[in-house]
């Protein structure tokens, strides 16, 4: 059983916030309980593939100039940089 | 005019000069108009279009070079993004965004002059199976505006079966582009992970997902993959095709092809009617010259658990972005502090998106990693390699593309583990990388249902050749819109 309470507290890290709890807790407590079926896949040996990408796959690392000034069309920002609210 | 006809053969009533390419946008243009305030495909439609059409005509008439589209209208899901207009991912988060570069595959179908007609329906952020997750309204089945028309890719499933465009582009993470196919009667196709970019596509699940076209023939999907795949230097994960034309030896046929029935994809879940139309889909390939052969693959039973908690994590990390200072909507900061800012921000998401990204935080968070998202990954890796061991005996694989027929909408809305179950068939093809289609194949009580073939990576080509051998032996009857 998956305690109610570990959910709120991953949720309320990621700044969600869980006004309603049957839409969001128990529907989410559902979808992590079926993921138990995990537990009865024989994969203990198994070893993890880590899917490599060769190097030549990958584009030279450089500035590459861009028409418009993306920020612009943020809401808010000053100069070159994003605001934000205050953190305490 | 009938807008009843396949991509190819609109090329070639272009080319004939049968009708302008203005004539045939209007008329599709007109089909929306009647259409969609039912059907609700479209989130947005090009209010260029006709323009664009008339240039090419003009190109035509001065007999200047045309591209291979010919202006072919088509549409593309809403969160592939076309430079310069909105791309909403169907969510109020990002109701009001207008794409600041185009996706190379837009790039692609506009360097030969397709004319992008409108955005589409979907799930939100490609989250879930039915279209009604969408934050502006479900898409509805074309066959009966009753049932779900499936998803997520659902608003590009129905505007291809309503004749509202010629072909479209949509998204399959867990089978977001087959299962519509399936559901509405259309070609849908995952191609080979890497084979087509993913450079401006809204990333939900970047390890698995892949640009798709949906259709109403398999030699339209070769036609279109032709023009969006190959290597792209936008992104990494891109493999080189070699510019393999996938149009040429279309119908080469089946003859000596070994085919592998997946066990488990017709098992105790499966409705009869979709088990009785994927053996009499096993009898048409058979009396093809094909071999077909029952297949188990014992991590079936897990994939959906595995591809669940893999894309929950993944969208996790990728939707953290939409905190309202990088991407989000309008919405001043003063009155908050940092954190209740971004929870207020969040608010934006739908449920079912709020839904996966905490079950996209817990999976794997510490001291729960090991038990499902690891877990989840070594899944992954033991049914590729099932896979794989399956393809030394046969060439392909087939299942039904979904274990039950189209369903009300709203009937199953409210159980998440009834809509888990319907990606069944189709997350094994994500979680392995490997290339499959849905064909359309038989109705029954007036709803389609679709077969669904995979093949080893890097042979869509061979995918395609078995997938129009299947075609030809389908007569499915008229829509009626």
């Amino acid at each position: 059983m998956i305690l109610k309470e570990k959910i709120e507290e991953v949720a309320k890290l990621m700044r969600i916030e869980l006004d309603d709890h049957v839409v969001y807790l128990d529907r989410v407590q559902k979808m992590i309980e079926y993921f138990d079926i995990l537990d009865e896949a024989d994969v203990e040996s198994e070893k993890l593939s880590v899917q490599e990408l060769p190097i030549k796959n990958l584009r030279e690392d450089k500035h590459i100039p861009y028409e418009e000034r993306i920020i612009d069309t943020l809401k808010n920002y000053k100069g070159n940089y994003i605001r934000a609210p205050k953190m305490i | 005019m009938n807008l009843a006809i396949s991509g190819l053969k609109y090329i070639e009533e272009i080319k004939n000069g049968n009708y302008t390419i203005e004539e045939f946008v209007s008329k599709t243009l007109e089909q929306i108009q009647k259409l969609d305030g039912k059907l609700h495909a479209f989130l947005s439609l090009n209010d260029k279009a006709i323009d664009q059409a008339k240039k090419l005509d003009k190109k035509i008439q001065k007999n200047e070079k045309i591209g291979a589209c010919f202006g072919m209208p088509i549409s593309i899901k809403d969160n592939i993004c076309v430079k310069g207009t909105k791309t909403t991912c169907a969510s109020k988060m990002l109701e009001d965004f207008v794409a600041p570069y185009e996706a190379t595959v837009i790039s692609k179908l506009k360097s030969e002059d397709a004319i992008i007609i409108g955005k589409t329906n979907m799930d939100e952020f490609a989250m879930g199976l039915t279209t009604e997750f969408s934050a502006f309204g479900p898409s509805r089945n074309p066959w009966n505006h009753d049932y779900v028309p499936g998803g997520s890719s659902g608003g590009s499933a129905v505007a291809v079966r309503a004749l509202e465009c010629v072909a479209s582009l949509g998204s399959d993470t867990g089978g977001s582009v087959r299962n519509p196919a399936s559901f509405c009667s259309v070609v849908g196709y995952k191609p080979t992970y890497g084979l087509v970019s993913r450079y401006g596509l809204i990333s939900y699940a970047n390890s698995i997902e892949q640009i798709g076209p949906l259709t109403r023939t398999v030699e339209d999907l070769a036609f279109i993959l032709n023009i969006i795949s190959g290597i792209d230097d936008k992104d990494n994960t891109t493999v080189d095709n070699k510019n393999e034309d996938y149009l040429s030896e279309i119908d080469a046929g089946v003859e000596g092809k070994k085919i592998g029935i997946i066990k488990e994809m017709i098992g105790d879940g499966a409705d009869k009617e979709v088990v009785s139309a994927t053996n009499n889909a096993v009898k048409k390939f058979e009396n093809l010259g094909a071999k077909c052969e029952e297949i188990s693959l014992d991590m079936v039973d897990y994939s959906v658990a595995a591809y669940y908690t893999i894309s929950a994590t993944e969208a996790g990390s990728n939707l953290a972005r939409y905190d309202n200072l990088r991407y989000g909507f309008d919405f001043p900061l003063e009155g908050f502090e940092f954190n209740s800012y971004i929870s207020k921000a969040r608010k934006n998401f739908g449920p079912e998106v709020t839904r996966r990204l905490i079950v996209g935080g817990f999976v794997p968070s510490a001291g729960f990693a090991g038990k499902y998202f690891l877990k989840a990954l070594k899944v992954k890796s033991k049914l590729t390699a099932e896979v794989n061991e399956a393809f030394k005996k046969v060439d392909l694989l087939l299942a039904p593309t979904v274990p039950i027929c189209p369903f009300k909408l709203g009937e199953k809305i409210d159980d998440p583990i009834a809509l888990f179950l319907i990606d069944f068939n189709t997350v094994t093809a994500n979680l392995t990388g490997k290339p499959a289609i849905s064909i359309p194949f038989e109705l029954s009580d007036g709803l389609p249902i679709g077969i669904q073939l995979l093949a080893k990576s890097m042979h869509d080509k061979a995918l395609l050749q078995a997938a129009y051998a299947l075609q030809n032996t389908v007569h499915l009857p008229e829509i009626q819109l």
